[in-house]
């Protein structure tokens, strides 16, 4: 992945120097440049929107302090005096309305969570406890800075406490503090760059997609071909067959958050899928995995050839296999799959899964929950292909409806990921988040549609976007973008009919797009080469004159779209 | 009782593997070299204040996982300039050879 440079500011109430310095030195994407903001300065630098910070542009702000530090109402509590809990939620409030104030200077805000050393015992057994204990307390005072900052799109608060516990009685040091006014130990800041890029990575389109497995030993204990089926080590009143079941329950769990399984494996086909159908103690079945492999090819060209079948890009690959070798294989050959190293204590496998950084995404959308059901359906869908003669019958029988719906809240989040995700069929790769989005599309002379696309075998939700820059007589066609589970049905053609019909009712001259090429959007210009728009070469541009109608396909139905066009 | 030349050694490695963990800390520029005579204070030296009680720190707490004992480097006595025991690697390493000798006599 190219590793762009991006520009973070840090504001807290400690010596930031040294997160900083963490943060810029750490090589993972993307790399970063900190600018540290004078120390114990947050309010200032809150209120302050002209400060030279905030003005050149960073990409992401961290906001960081500490709970004795900001809430005065809870300092006092740490001195055992009586405060009214009220108090201390006011001030909560008050720092919150500060921290909605940055939104729009950045695209995105990080705010840690507060946290107590741990050598901080507050009132012992009765630190539990409403309206006397400092850990209840200041439990409240995070689930309100939570609350009130639910609502805005591009603040994200991290869990302080869990790299606390990652790092263990170093992640204190009064000394630090007294000498250096540094809150936290060096490996606080460590843990905390891997999540602050991880959430980064998320926010920007970049977590991964599919995870793609092994069977034997990895699913389950043995090698099925040698002892069958019904030998396998899976389940039952046996403490690694438990793991193993754990472990598919984990992998089950994160299809829930959109998150694509397949398989890879070095095996008869026949025999493991007999085992994945027949086995009791499965947890995963054929239905929960999105496509395999199975037979005695390399694996790193199964691994090419179904990505390129499931349309996902390599770099949006986990590869999970309980063979040092077989890992050490897809790394060499295909570097820009992600292949952790994987334990060799089948009990450590949930752990291993849930520790991984690479799944984090700004937002769940239904879409997301649904996703490896689409993948079963193009599975059917395919099946239908090949008894149908031409393709052109084939995406008759699929009986396709497509909805058009302008932006709006209900659709925002999903219209932001589509975006962001998309690397194919993307005309010009632009990057949004929600916040600039909604501000983009609230602007007079901008319009922007979404497709969602449905057939007989279900909903494929939300998979196409178009918008359009209206400039005097003319309109530009700014986003074309297709998510790749439709690619190639038509859609394409349909998004184009949209646009320009509507370009003809507000009676535009002409339509123009521009092509922005990048490594991977190479089948976008292959469908606009072919759109029968002008192509000029010099400018990587296509044109349209708009006296010309352009032709929808026959093999869909448009639903709602009148009413949905203007 | 002298700490041996094995145990300094192992107290040597225990330094740059602190200096590394500041390095990743730092920009380039600033890296420290993991010598003996790499300057840890004073004008020659890279390591500016901060840095160097992120050092002194670290040693510390790598001393006390190590070799168990609880050393402390940054009273006024370690910390006076005049004595200079932060010069570079090798006059820390003697300081604290010093200290744990110390220790190790009951004193």
């Amino acid at each position: 992945m190219a590793n762009k440079q991006c520009k973070c500011v840090l504001v807290g109430d400690f010596t930031m120097d040294t997160f900083a310095g963490c943060l810029n030195n750490d090589k993972d994407y993307p790399t970063v440049e900190s600018i540290i903001t004078p120390f114990d300065q947050v309010i200032q630098m809150l209120t302050n929107e002209k400060l030279g910070c905030w003005t050149d542009k960073p990409d992401f702000a961290v906001i960081w302090t500490q709970p004795e530090r900001i809430n005065q109402a809870f300092n006092r509590i740490l001195n055992y005096e009586k405060v009214s809990l009220s108090q201390v939620l006011e001030e909560v409030d008050e720092y919150a309305s500060l921290l909605r104030s940055v939104r729009d200077r950045v695209n995105t805000v990080i705010v840690p969570t507060w946290v107590l050393p741990s050598y901080q015992r507050g009132f012992g057994m009765l630190d539990m406890r409403s309206e006397i204990g400092i850990s209840n307390t200041l439990m409240r005072m995070n689930l309100r800075l939570c609350e009130r900052l639910a609502d805005i799109p591009n603040v994200y608060l991290l869990d302080t406490q869990r790299w606390i516990g990652e790092v263990g009685k170093k992640a204190f040091n009064p000394k630090l503090w007294y000498m250096g006014k540094i809150a936290f130990g060096n490996e606080v800041f460590k843990e905390a760059v891997k999540d602050v890029k991880s959430a980064y990575r998320g926010i920007n389109g970049s977590s991964k997609k599919l995870i793609i497995l092994d069977l034997d030993n990895t699913l389950w204990g043995g090698i099925v071909g040698d002892i069958g089926w019904e030998n396998i080590r899976l389940g039952g009143h046996d403490y690694i067959g438990e793991a193993y079941v754990d472990f598919q329950k984990t992998l089950k769990s994160l299809t829930n958050r959109g998150i694509l399984l397949g398989i890879v494996s070095k095996n008869e086909e026949v025999i493991a899928l007999e085992a994945i159908r027949k086995h009791p103690e499965m947890v995963l079945r054929l239905d929960d995995f999105a496509g395999y492999r199975i037979n005695w090819q390399d694996k790193a060209e199964n691994i090419v050839d179904l990505v390129a079948d499931l349309k996902i890009g390599l770099q949006s690959v986990v590869f999970i296999d309980d063979n040092p070798v077989e890992r050490a294989r897809v790394r060499d050959a295909l570097n820009t799959v992600f292949v952790p190293e994987w334990p060799r204590d089948q009990m450590l496998y949930k752990s291993a899964l849930l520790s991984l950084r690479c799944f984090d995404t700004p937002s769940i959308t239904q879409e997301d929950a649904q996703r490896t059901k689409m993948y079963v359906t193009e599975r059917q869908r395919k099946d239908l292909k090949d008894t149908c003669i031409s393709t052109n019958e084939w995406l008759k029988s699929l009986g396709m409806k497509v909805q058009v719906e302008p932006i709006s809240p209900i659709n925002l989040e999903r219209t932001v990921q589509l975006f962001n995700k998309t690397n194919q069929m993307n005309l010009t790769t632009r990057r949004m988040t929600k916040l600039e989005m909604a501000n983009w599309v609230s602007q007079k002379n901008h319009k922007l549609w979404n497709f969602r696309v449905s057939d007989r075998f279900g909903d494929l939700g939300i998979t196409g976007i178009i918008s359009l820059e209206i400039e005097g007589k003319n309109g530009r066609i700014v986003d074309f973008i297709l998510s790749c589970r439709v690619m190639g049905r038509k859609i394409e053609e349909t998004m184009l009919y949209i646009v320009i019909k509507y370009a003809r009712s507000i009676r535009l001259k002409e339509l123009h797009a521009r092509y922005v090429p990048t490594s991977k959007n190479k089948p976008c210009l292959d469908f606009w080469m072919s759109s029968g728009f002008s192509y000029e070469e010099q400018n990587n541009s296509f044109s349209w004159n708009l006296f010309n109608e352009y032709t929808l396909p026959d093999c869909l139905e448009i639903v709602n779209e009148e009413d949905r066009l203007y | 009782m002298k700490v041996n030349k094995v145990k300094r050694a192992k107290i040597i490695e225990l330094v740059y593997a602190s200096i590394e963990t500041i390095n990743g800390q730092r920009s380039q520029d600033y890296w420290l070299e993991l010598t003996e005579e790499v300057c840890l204070r004073g004008k020659k030296s890279r390591l500016d204040s901060l840095g160097l009680v992120t050092l002194i720190v670290d040693v510390e707490e790598r001393l006390a996982i190590q070799f168990g004992v609880e050393i402390c480097l940054t009273d006024e006595e370690a910390m006076s300039e005049e004595k200079n025991h932060f010069a570079n690697v090798k006059s820390l390493v003697d300081y604290i050879c010093l200290v744990l000798e110390g220790k190790q006599n009951g004193q």
